[in-house]
């Protein structure tokens, strides 16, 4: 019967599953649940390591490191805790240990080293007021850049952004905020500039 | 180009932004790295490991032996047994009876002792 009214409306069984559940059901040697996570935040993961290294191919071999320590172990994931909250962080991790890894093999400062492509496919075909705040974004100090991208692009709360970064949430609404002064500025310079 | 006055403008720009689309074999280089992922076979055989263990034992032995000073009694012993056996093989009639055992046994790998089934033995017959 629910098999069928699914079929009708085609929704997938699977999107019907809570993270914690998929998570029990790959440790009990379910190993498709996984799949299933992997399907729901690969692109969220992806995203934050891009907009944090802002290089693509750096942020590919993020995301699929960040998911292979969440696989290898995810007997450590607590169980009341939020999937989201911990996938977020291992590629958060992830993605500051490049960062220091390239501050020591280079003598740039951490943002310097900026992949200023547009990125990937949907830059190309964004507007160009869209277009002009991801370069703006991408300008912007990394832990600022973070904060607008959990926030602002994927809709997290300020308490799980603060457990992503480990810092209290007073610092995540100080960051934020200084964030949306900084954006402001540079589009502004930017305006001004362009003005006759 | 737009000129952004106040937060609240910014604000709904960013929400509106979209996330960009992962790199298209993403998904599947996860998976085969994750649940996909088969263990890389062991190697080594399973007596290697004794081997190389029975090996490294043998020279911590030796190397405690050295530290110790007992090797030089070790090597005056192994030159007697040296000496015993060089004396052994030197015999004449040692030698003979080796001559003999390396003839029977070569005589004995050339005798065809298969047995054949009984209606080919009768046959022959």
């Amino acid at each position: 019967m629910v098999a069928a009214l699914l079929e009708a409306h085609s929704i997938d069984p699977s999107s019907l599953i809570d993270d914690q559940t998929l998570v029990a059901e790959t440790l009990a040697g379910r190993h498709e649940a996984f799949g299933t996570l992997v399907e729901r935040y690969d692109r969220a993961v992806y995203h934050l390591a891009y907009r944090t290294l802002r290089d693509q191919e750096e942020a590919r071999d993020a995301a699929q490191e960040a998911f292979f320590k969440a696989y290898r172990s995810l007997r450590t994931f607590k169980p009341g805790a939020k999937f989201s909250t911990w996938i977020f962080a291992i590629v958060y991790h992830a993605c500051c240990d490049r960062l220091a890894r390239r501050k020591r093999y280079s003598n740039e400062e951490l943002p310097e080293r900026a992949d200023t492509a547009a990125g990937p496919e949907s830059e190309a075909i964004a507007s160009d007021e869209a277009r002009r705040l991801r370069a703006a974004i991408a300008q912007l100090p990394e832990k600022y850049r973070t904060v607008i991208t959990l926030y602002h692009l994927q809709g997290r709360q300020y308490d799980e952004i603060a457990q992503v970064l480990g810092v209290p949430m007073g610092t995540v609404k100080t960051h934020l905020f200084r964030a949306k002064e900084q954006l402001r500025r540079i589009l502004n310079e930017q305006t001004a500039g362009a003005r006759p | 180009m737009k000129y952004y006055d106040n937060d609240d403008e910014l604000e709904r720009a960013l929400f509106a932004l979209d996330l960009e689309e992962p790199p298209a074999d993403l998904r599947h280089t996860i998976l085969a790295s994750t649940i996909y992922h088969v263990p890389v076979a062991a190697t080594v055989r399973p007596w290697e490991p004794w081997l190389y263990g029975g090996l490294c034992a043998a020279l911590v032995w030796l190397l405690i032996a050295v530290i110790r000073g007992a090797v030089a009694p070790a090597m005056t012993a192994a030159a007697s047994y040296g000496d015993e056996l060089a004396a052994f093989f030197s015999q004449p009639t040692t030698l003979l009876w080796f001559a003999v055992g390396a003839a029977a046994t070569v005589w004995i790998s050339q005798v065809n002792l298969t047995v054949l089934p009984g209606y080919q033995r009768a046959a022959r017959r």
